[in-house]
């Protein structure tokens, strides 16, 4: 893919989560939920 | 070539999903009054300021999270409290690997600087003062609450080793 066009993807799909999240009911409940297992999985010492 | 083009490509979307997730929930929270589940929002606004004699903190028992705000910086938290003695505590786990340290960063802040907090407890506001505690036997029941109130897996040597930070929130002019 050209430049051009993989920075017009990236802009567009970053527009698209944006809204998503900002706009979508539960969408950013679920993404904070996913990320807080993340965490808690990932930032304790082994 | 071009196929390690298009690799890099596609990892960059990839890697793109999540960081424009993070900075949107991030910006969306930091001016709310109050925290959401994972990001600092900002300035503790609505509730009333207790003013008066220290209460009986076993009311937090029935309390799941708090807001904590510092003052420097400007921000707030979403953090459990455990009551001990008749004080009450927060801790701070996951202190031993950078990318906890990233996500508690507020437990730096807050012991590299004054400590100076507000803490809201169901719609009434607490003007705090966070104290690390490192050791003694006060740790002792602050790990009986936590274990009993979150079942967590808190230790001792998890204190003491730096893994897990505890402070005491403190009247303001106590210390």
């Amino acid at each position: 893919m050209k430049a051009k066009n993989y920075i017009i993807l990236c802009l567009s799909l970053s527009l698209l989560v944006s809204l998503t999240i900002l706009y979508v009911p539960d969408v950013s409940e679920n993404f904070e939920s996913w990320l807080l297992r993340f965490l808690s999985t990932n930032a304790a010492v082994k | 070539m071009r196929i390690i083009k298009l690799a890099l490509q596609a990892l960059g979307l990839l890697l793109l999903i999540p960081t424009v997730a993070i900075a949107t929930l991030r910006y969306e929270v930091s001016d709310n009054d109050g925290p959401s589940i994972v990001f600092p929002g900002g300035e503790l606004v609505t509730g009333e300021l207790y003013r008066g004699p220290e209460p009986d903190w076993s009311f937090t028992d029935d309390v799941s999270t708090i807001d904590l705000q510092l003052y420097n910086p400007l921000a707030s938290r979403l953090i459990w409290i455990e009551e001990s003695a008749g004080k009450i505590y927060i801790t701070s786990d996951y202190m031993g690997t950078w990318l906890g340290r990233l996500w508690k960063h507020w437990a730096v802040q807050a012991y590299e600087s004054d400590g100076l907090a507000l803490v809201r407890i169901d719609k009434v506001l607490y003007e705090r003062k966070l104290v690390r505690v490192f050791e003694g036997s006060v740790l002792d029941g602050v790990i009986a609450k936590k274990i009993s109130k979150y079942r967590s897996r808190i230790t001792k040597e998890a204190i003491l080793s730096g893994e897990t930070w505890v402070f005491e929130l403190t009247r303001p002019d106590e210390v």
